[in-house]
């Protein structure tokens, strides 16, 4: 009997979706070998599984374990490159993805890893930053700042210890990405840092990861030892130590100064700036904080110079952006496309419109702090520019729809809610005004608001808005008060009988 | 604490002491206490911050801080489920419902109270499978509420 060869994704959503489940029932079959690969981000089919033809891959999609004979007689499958989801990306940072097995190094080589390290090698690290300018590259956590003036911050900075610190905190709902990068594909991210470490001369790199992801922190921890047993991280006698460390689930740890708190163990509370990180961060010394999604970014732009990424893309978004799908859109997954399509393309063209027997009510993009967008909003390019333009934020590209059953007065006290939990209590106007926030919501919804709440919440959230330390407080008011803008009548069908004659 | 768990808090805290110029990280040993305990009982913060060099109340304010450090010792299976905004949009709140429903049936039996925790939890990161339930540190994608129970059939 020959074996069949195929391809079975080996992340958490994958497996979550039964991709495990696969694998057990079929262990010990002779017809086929499993090869456990990262996920292509076509959530929507996963269990997918994949096989070689003359032609490329074929897919077949949602898998049961009875559909193994026609897997292995080739039966109905379909060409991975007609897939819509998949044909109309662009992917770079997420090219490898569904590809390769995370953690095979010489894979990882073979399909163009470590040509970014290369290319920094053969630079200073003035060019090396540099190159990033010329990239126009900005940071994809959520702030959107400038990576080369961080960078070059960090590198004029006289100091004998510096780090480059990895943000994989990753607590955005609604976002994915960086736990794909890390279980998928984590040499991509040890090479963004050590391109990091070079061109500012630290020795020492951390990345934080959630609790939440210890598949991801298993990934990392193996690759890191990799990449040290093959002298990836010891070339030129430039020793660049990396290490993963765990946090403990407090969101506000992904605002940098929280984070480098966390990191030196105390309680992740978020402190004033400046000094900057660059300056002055972890143990007083420079320290480069940037999310997992910008690091990955990097080797990529090393390898092709600085002006291929400022060639995609709009006038102040450069380059690509992943997007994270998920809500009741029917097609949830990952999608990365360079900067510029409407937010109605992307829901309809990837999405795929919504879940069957729903009906769109709304989008949140950029986690729970992000702005919601109804169906009249949805034209707007997917840019910092746009988003910015109208008072809302790409964030870390988490875009979550909520269907017609979903009541608004519940969601916004969903958000506030959040806010009052995970607020690290530095700011009172966060402390304070988030439970005061979610309190309001309270009582709009036991039928006992007044046109009064309302305006008392509009009041609170611009206060918050304009007084908060971190994004945490500043931001918490955007999904409640577009709540309130867009579904007016929600809310005021909710206040009492009292308050409605007047 | 029972000795073995002494014994094993003692060894943990051995490996906890910072070797100069290293400095002690409270967060660091709490998390690798809870990984050998289970939980961080209240009654060891003094022998952690002896150890650390640090003082009670800097570990005790370390430990009330993060939701992911306990000081009560969870059931033998800790269920998680997600409440982020996609599992909410796909309604999460439903399936939290059915769990709960499910638990109490089981733990209504007072020799079977310590088996299940059930809790919720702000974004898991699995949110195009969403809803989403983590048992045991398990990931269940797509969950819905008729799926409850015979997913915790397997714990019972």
């Amino acid at each position: 009997m020959t074996t069949t060869r195929c391809y079975l994704a080996n992340d958490t959503s994958s497996r979550a979706a039964g991709a495990e489940r696969l694998a057990e029932a079929w262990s010990g079959r002779p017809e086929i070998q499993l090869i456990r690969t990262s996920s292509r981000g076509a959530f929507f089919l996963e269990p997918m599984v994949e096989r070689d033809t003359p032609k490329g891959r074929e897919a077949w999609f949602n898998v049961a374990p009875d559909d193994l004979p026609l897997i292995v007689g080739g039966v109905g499958g379909t060409p991975v490159a007609e897939i819509p989801f998949l044909q109309q990306q662009t992917r770079f940072t997420f090219a490898n993805f569904g590809m390769t097995e995370p953690l095979a190094l010489d894979e990882y080589q073979s399909r163009g890893g470590l040509k970014g390290l290369a290319a920094a090698r053969s630079l200073s690290p003035e060019a090396i930053v540099e190159e990033l300018r010329i990239s126009r590259l900005r940071g994809r956590g959520g702030a959107a700042f400038p990576v080369w003036k961080k960078w070059q911050v960090a590198q004029q900075t006289k100091s004998e210890q510096k780090y480059v610190v990895a943000n994989a905190d990753e607590g955005d709902a609604g976002t994915y990405c960086d736990r794909m990068i890390m279980e998928g594909d984590p040499f991509r991210l040890i090479e963004g840092m050590f391109i990091c470490a070079r061109a500012i001369g630290a020795t020492r790199g951390y990345i934080y990861c959630r609790y939440e992801y210890p598949a991801a922190a298993r990934a990392m921890r193996f690759a890191i030892q990799k990449a040290r047993e093959e002298d990836l991280l010891d070339c030129d006698d430039y020793p660049f130590d990396l290490e993963v460390v765990i946090g403990a689930g407090s969101y506000v740890c992904g605002e940098e100064t929280a984070l480098l708190e966390s990191l030196e163990g105390r309680r992740g509370v978020v402190l004033a700036k400046p000094p900057y990180p660059a300056e002055s961060g972890l143990y007083g010394k420079p320290t480069i904080v940037s999310n997992v999604l910008t690091f990955a970014t990097i080797p990529s732009i090393l390898a092709r110079g600085g002006a291929w990424h400022a060639s995609l893309g709009t006038e102040d978004s450069r380059g690509t952006m992943a997007l994270q799908l998920g809500g009741r859109v029917k097609q949830p997954g990952l999608v990365e496309i360079p900067f510029g399509l409407t937010l109605r393309d992307v829901l309809d063209r990837f999405g795929g419109g919504m879940a069957p027997g729903s009906r769109f009510k709304a989008v949140q993009v950029g986690g729970p702090l992000g702005s919601l967008f109804p169906e009249s909003k949805l034209d707007i390019p997917v840019c910092y520019d746009a988003f910015a333009k109208a008072g809302a934020i790409l964030g870390h590209g988490g875009i979550v729809a909520y269907d017609d059953e979903t009541n608004m007065v519940e969601l916004a006290r969903h958000f506030m809610a959040f806010t009052a939990d995970e607020s690290c209590g530095k700011c009172t106007p966060c402390r304070i005004g988030s439970v005061r926030g979610r309190e309001i919501l309270e009582h709009i919804q036991a039928g006992e608001g007044t046109a009064e709440s309302l305006n008392l919440l509009r009041e609170l959230g611009e206060t918050m808005k304009a007084t908060s330390l971190c994004a945490l407080g500043g931001r918490a008011s955007y999904p409640v008060l577009t709540a309130m803008e867009h579904f007016p009548n929600e809310f005021r069908s909710k206040l009492s009988a009292f308050s409605s004659q007047q | 604490m029972t000795t073995r768990h002494k014994t094993q808090l003692a060894e943990t805290l051995k490996t906890g002491r910072p070797v100069p110029p290293d400095k002690p990280n409270i967060l660091k040993t709490l998390l690798t206490v809870q990984s050998t305990l289970g939980h961080v009982p209240a009654n060891v913060i003094s022998q952690i911050a002896q150890v650390l060099g640090v003082t009670d109340a800097q570990v005790a304010g370390v430990l009330s801080y993060y939701p992911d450090l306990r000081t009560q010792s969870p059931g033998r299976h800790l269920i998680r489920v997600c409440t982020g905004e996609s599992c909410t949009a796909n309604h999460g709140g439903l399936v939290l419902r059915a769990i709960q429903d499910c638990v109490r049936n089981v733990i209504g039996d007072s020799a079977q109270s310590e088996r299940f925790t059930v809790e919720r939890m702000s974004c898991a990161g699995n949110c195009a499978v969403s809803p989403t339930v983590m048992i045991d540190g398990d990931f269940c994608g797509r969950v819905s509420p008729s799926d409850v129970s015979s997913l915790l059939e397997r714990y019972r």
